[in-house]
């Protein structure tokens, strides 16, 4: 929900998602192509310093939606830097040769990518990132799977808020036997709505004379030529600091 | 004259599971015309909507639109559809883009019109719904009324003939309920044929030109809502009382007050006329 706020009140909002998306491009391409860990490093923080001062993306709201990627991306670094030594009958945590290296390399890079990644997510709502996958030829199926995911997803929140609740007035979660029985209750529950809803939603579509792919207008965008060429230029920008510094 | 647009005559439908949705049910609607189907739940209101858009195709009887049978072919469908536009009762069920604009515009595109003019009818249909400055919105993050106005947008888009709206103002509060009535009365005035299911007798007297009784699976009278004081038996018999206007209106010219006629569809008149007797009262004393 957090991810969804962002993309819908920030500053960057009516910006065009290809120009996003080819800033973000560039974004990953600069992390990758950078020479040094700390090229990676310095490109992560631009990317992230343009999301919190440019877009307008608080710095707790960016921090509540990085932690958890910040998180594996800490168990991960760590198990490339450390290994398992069993030699001598007693297990213990060592060192690998060139491990910090690999730490920093690796470790840059993701926070690099991490950056790219919610710069886009969080300044753009996903129905414009469908909308631009839609332009790049994505596969139709692919994408008509990922608007009704992204739709359902709400409408089942919403029905499982409000059968969660119609249970727990009913003292539904009183007992941890209770519990188990009531979540049966709602699983069973929601696979009927599931059902109900997907025939509902055939109807309505055929009612609305569909025959197959299912439509839909994309969004227009009032620059976006102007965007896409700052973009760009941004993108371009910090590949050629990735490859050029030293 | 027969001028009706849309004909159902001795239409039978059951269910797999044997119950039965409609029962040699007819039922004409009037180009041009307010219509209201009202009856108690389960009573075939919604199996009978279906019915006119293509979703349900008849077991026995036939359905009539614009005086020609439907053709329950891929195209004949498609003309029909194109023509009945049909608004569900539960906006979840309907709406399934995640933006309003594209929701809006997946009718319009289905019916294989090109771009330019699928945008400029989803900007008047959402004008027409007063939707417009929540085009780029997500759907989710609409109200239960501002969603039911986009369903409406989407089947506007689609420009029907007419618009079929199963129990539009189910779970909408009185402001919401207005809005949503002025909007229908300018999509009449537009030319839209309406036919609209409720439960709501008091609403059905004021706003319907011809009233429609459902029970059990049939269409037990067809009624001009004029006359609809006239029809208290008919009204008995689906479980609805007279609407409360008539009934105080009745009374109030039974004490002398009022004159019986013209007979107020709403409470507002009712008042109005009220009103005008104390002041004529006055003037006479």
């Amino acid at each position: 929900m957090l991810i969804e706020q962002s993309a819908y009140t920030n500053r960057w909002r009516r910006v065009s998602p290809a120009a996003k998306g080819l800033f973000t491009a560039g974004a990953f391409i600069a992390v990758f192509a950078a020479n040094s860990p700390l090229t990676a490093a310095i490109i992560a923080s631009l990317v992230v310093a343009l999301t919190v001062f440019g877009a307008g993306i608080a710095p707790s709201c960016y921090l509540r939606v990085a932690t958890p990627a910040l998180f594996f991306l800490a168990l991960g670094s760590l198990s490339l830097a450390f290994s398992l030594d069993i030699g001598d009958g007693t297990p213990a945590l060592k060192l690998t040769s060139g491990g910090l290296l690999k730490l920093a390399e690796v470790g840059t890079r993701s926070l690099g990518s991490l950056a790219a990644l919610l710069f886009l997510v969080l300044t753009t709502p996903l129905i414009d990132l469908i909308a631009l996958l839609r332009r790049l030829k994505v596969p139709a199926l692919l994408l008509e799977i990922m608007v009704l995911c992204y739709r359902m997803l709400f409408v089942f929140s919403a029905a499982v808020h409000e059968t969660l609740t119609a249970q727990s007035a009913r003292l539904g979660y009183a007992t941890p036997r209770l519990v188990i029985r009531s979540l049966g209750g709602l699983a069973a529950n929601l696979t009927l709505q599931v059902w109900q809803r997907a025939h509902a939603l055939h109807l309505a579509a055929l009612a609305r004379n569909n025959d197959g792919p299912l439509r839909f207008l994309e969004p227009s965008f009032a620059h976006s030529r102007r965007d896409c060429r700052i973009a760009g230029l941004a993108g371009a920008g910090l590949i050629v600091l990735a490859v050029s510094w030293a | 004259m027969n001028d009706a647009l849309l004909e159902l005559c001795q239409i039978s439908y059951r269910y797999p599971d044997g119950s039965v949705g409609l029962d040699a049910c007819s039922i004409a609607i009037q180009r041009g015309s307010r219509n209201v189907l009202i009856g108690a739940n389960g009573s075939g209101k919604t199996t009978l909507f279906q019915h006119t858009n293509g979703l349900l195709r008849p077991q026995t009887g036939v359905v009539r639109y614009a005086g020609m049978a439907v053709d329950y072919s891929r195209a004949g469908l498609r003309a029909l559809r194109s023509q009945v536009g049909m608004v569900f009762q539960n906006p979840d069920h309907q709406l399934f883009s995640a933006s309003v604009q594209e929701d809006v515009s997946f009718g319009p595109l289905n019916l294989g019109l090109d771009m330019a003019t699928v945008r400029q009818r989803v900007a008047a249909a959402l004008q027409a719904v007063g939707m417009t400055e929540h085009a780029d919105k997500a759907v989710h993050n609409l109200s239960f009324g501002q969603k039911k106005r986009v369903c409406i947008a989407g089947v506007l888009a689609m420009q029907p003939t007419l618009l079929i709206l199963d129990e539009p103002m189910a779970g909408l509060d009185h402001a919401m309920q207005q809005e949503l009535l002025a909007v229908l009365d300018q999509l009449h005035a537009a030319g839209i044929t309406l036919l609209m299911a409720t439960h709501d007798i008091d609403f059905a007297y004021r706003w319907a030109e011809r009233i429609h009784l459902m029970a059990a699976g049939r269409c037990t009278a067809s009624l001009n809502a004029t006359d609809l004081g006239e029809h208290a038996e008919a009204l008995a018999a689906v479980g609805l009382p007279l609407p409360q206007v008539i009934t105080l209106h009745r009374a109030l010219v039974e004490r002398g007050i009022l004159p019986a006629n013209p007979p107020p569809r709403c409470t507002a008149s009712l008042l109005t006329m009220l009103a005008e007797a104390k002041i004529t009262q006055e003037t006479t004393c």
